[in-house]
């Protein structure tokens, strides 16, 4: 069987998860089992550079532009898909696999399963391991071949960097699909990080959905001060406007690795693990004893955050006016 | 303009899920459903794209407590209400109502289609790729930003890490929401109260055409994979504690 291994490029470099796929592949194949690297995007550089624990890579360049459509990705594996005939696509749970997973199984009729954690192969059979309900529940699923899967970035080790052999580089120029397509990028924004980097800050106290409104999240960010950290949200916390998206943690935010994280009234739903599980000392705070956040803190608590905020920050007050 | 906004009522997140016996469901009888929250985000730029442009906006609803939401999404102005009759009692499976959606775009002749990004419950895939690609218009998931400029729709796309792309789309086109433009307003009581006297029209079920996706052998609760520590829930106690493993790790005092 073929294995189709989707990878993708941001800002001159391989996204992490692009090694991820490679590994996801041999995970699901069997002895002699093919693993093809598919990427499209601008220049293929980094992925050459980088893919070759892969069998083969097809790449398309698409031109001068940062990023490709997700449309013109989609077009381009299609056609790829019809060429090599796999018997299994992976495709990472991005912003651009999130287009292209359920976009190929439209067009192909073939079975899709998202948010998928572990690959499981016997034989003919193909079983995997996917969460659903934000992480609450796990879902074992039987998955006739072909398939696709969309597979969590995260779950899987990256595979060895190195640089694809020449003769197992198939290279083409997907500047005329790319102009075809009817998603046309006008402009990119990266967020100006002057007044606050995540990413650098070795303290963070995050707060969720719990933190329950606007005026509430002062009383975190007065803990936030005693400690010298930096505040933080949860995406519902951003998207209700209650604090700037340069300080939203997790998928569609920045992926963070403080020394300290403290989280209050995050539930941890899988998005928001990708982005600060790797913190060094992670310390939750949810009412929810079954909240997904607690599979990856150190030390969790189910009291009422608020009163542990207050009771803390007064100790913390107290022990450092002595 | 017409826009076809797509509401999907799931189980509340924040409540505890139980299996049903034979482990391949959740059991559903006592759960709370609520809207879907990336859908509650689609309804607001819906309504706010119509406030900008004077767009007609069609609410179809699916899944338990679909009228009191499809009512909300009128006092809230939306100007039709359709509820869609999944034939599911289990997950609303976003790969086989994607038949229903796209059957009604079509009779009802819109121009965009939008939906929030994700469900809990879109294990098979999600709603907007299949929709687009059935339909044979472009698709855009993960937007925060919707506009129309002249006859094209402006979206801004989350790509992880902040960085954020602009496409413009020629319409008919199918865009997953993210986050609205706006946070979701909140609507009164009074307009809700004139909101109930709204007819609710009906949509069946269309089959998309696809064969199943996989099957599910058994669903779980994940164990507990961390080997974190509990500290309880009193908050007194759990206060000192914390202010003893902060100071020991060197993060009391700045």
């Amino acid at each position: 069987m073929r294995i189709i291994a989707c990878t993708e490029r941001s800002f001159g470099k391989l996204e992490p998860f692009s090694l991820e796929m490679i590994t996801a592949a041999r995970a699901a194949g069997a002895t002699g089992d093919e693993v093809v690297a598919f990427f499209a995007g601008q220049d293929p550089e980094p992925a050459v550079a980088n893919l070759g624990a892969a069998d083969r890579l097809v790449a398309a360049s698409a031109g001068n532009s940062e990023l490709i459509a997700a449309e013109s990705y989609a077009r381009l594996l299609k056609d790829v898909v019809a060429a090599e005939e796999p018997g299994l696509v992976l495709v990472p749970y991005s912003a651009n696999g999130l287009d292209v997973a359920a976009d190929l199984a439209a067009r192909t009729g073939w079975p899709l399963v998202s948010y998928v954690n572990e690959v499981r192969r016997d034989g003919d059979r193909l079983t995997v391991i996917a969460q659903v309900y934000g992480g609450k529940i796990l879902a074992e699923c039987n998955v006739p071949l072909p398939a696709i899967l969309m597979v969590n970035p995260g779950a899987f080790a990256e595979a060895e960097r190195r640089t694809v052999d020449p003769s197992k580089l198939q290279h083409s120029d997907a500047r005329a699909v790319v102009a075809e397509g009817r998603v046309r990028l006008v402009g990119v924004d990266v967020p100006n990080y002057d007044s606050v980097d995540l990413t650098t800050a070795e303290r963070i106290v995050c707060v969720g959905r719990g933190i329950g409104d606007e005026a509430s999240i002062d009383i975190a960010r007065g803990l936030a001060d005693i400690l010298g950290a930096e505040i933080a949200g949860s995406r519902p916390v951003v998207d209700s406007g209650w604090l700037p998206k340069v300080r939203q943690v997790g998928k569609s935010g920045q992926k963070v690795k403080p020394k300290l994280y403290l989280a209050l009234g995050v539930s941890g739903a899988p998005e928001h693990l990708e982005g600060m599980s790797k913190s060094d000392l992670i310390i939750a705070v949810n009412t929810d004893p079954k909240a997904p956040i607690f599979n990856v803190a150190h030390f969790g608590a189910t009291c009422d955050l608020f009163d542990l905020v207050a009771n803390l920050s007064e100790r913390l007050q107290a022990a450092s006016d002595r | 303009m017409k826009i076809l906004v797509v509401l999907r009522m799931i189980p509340d997140s924040a409540g505890e899920l139980e299996l049903t016996s034979d482990g391949r469901g959740i059991d559903r009888e006592w759960l709370d459903f609520q809207l879907n929250d990336f859908d509650d985000h689609a309804l607001e730029e819906a309504i706010l794209l119509k406030e900008a442009s004077g767009a007609t906006v069609v609410a179809v609803a699916i899944g338990e407590g679909s009228n009191r939401v499809l009512q909300m999404a009128v006092a809230r102005g939306a100007d039709e209400a359709i509820a869609l009759d999944a034939q599911a009692d289990g997950m609303i499976d976003s790969r086989a109502i994607a038949g229903s959606i796209v059957a009604l775009a079509r009779s009802k002749a819109a121009d965009l289609v939008l939906c929030g990004v994700q469900s809990t419950e879109d294990l098979f895939g999600q709603l907007v790729p299949y929709a687009g690609a059935l339909l044979g218009w472009p698709h855009v998931s993960g937007s925060s930003r919707l506009g129309i400029e002249g006859s094209a729709l402006r979206v801004t796309q989350e790509r992880g890490g902040g960085i954020a792309a602009t496409y413009e789309i020629a319409l008919p086109a199918v865009i997953g929401v993210q986050t609205a433009s706006k946070a979701p307003r909140y609507v009164s009581g009074s307009k809700l109260r004139e909101a109930s006297k709204t007819t609710i029209g009906k949509a069946r079920f269309e089959p998309a055409g696809f064969e199943r996706s996989a099957e599910i052998v058994a669903l779980r609760l994940p164990g507990q994979r961390g080997t974190g520590e509990h500290l309880g829930d009193n908050p007194e106690n759990v206060a000192e504690r914390l202010a003893g493993i902060l100071a020991a790790k060197g993060f009391a005092g700045v």
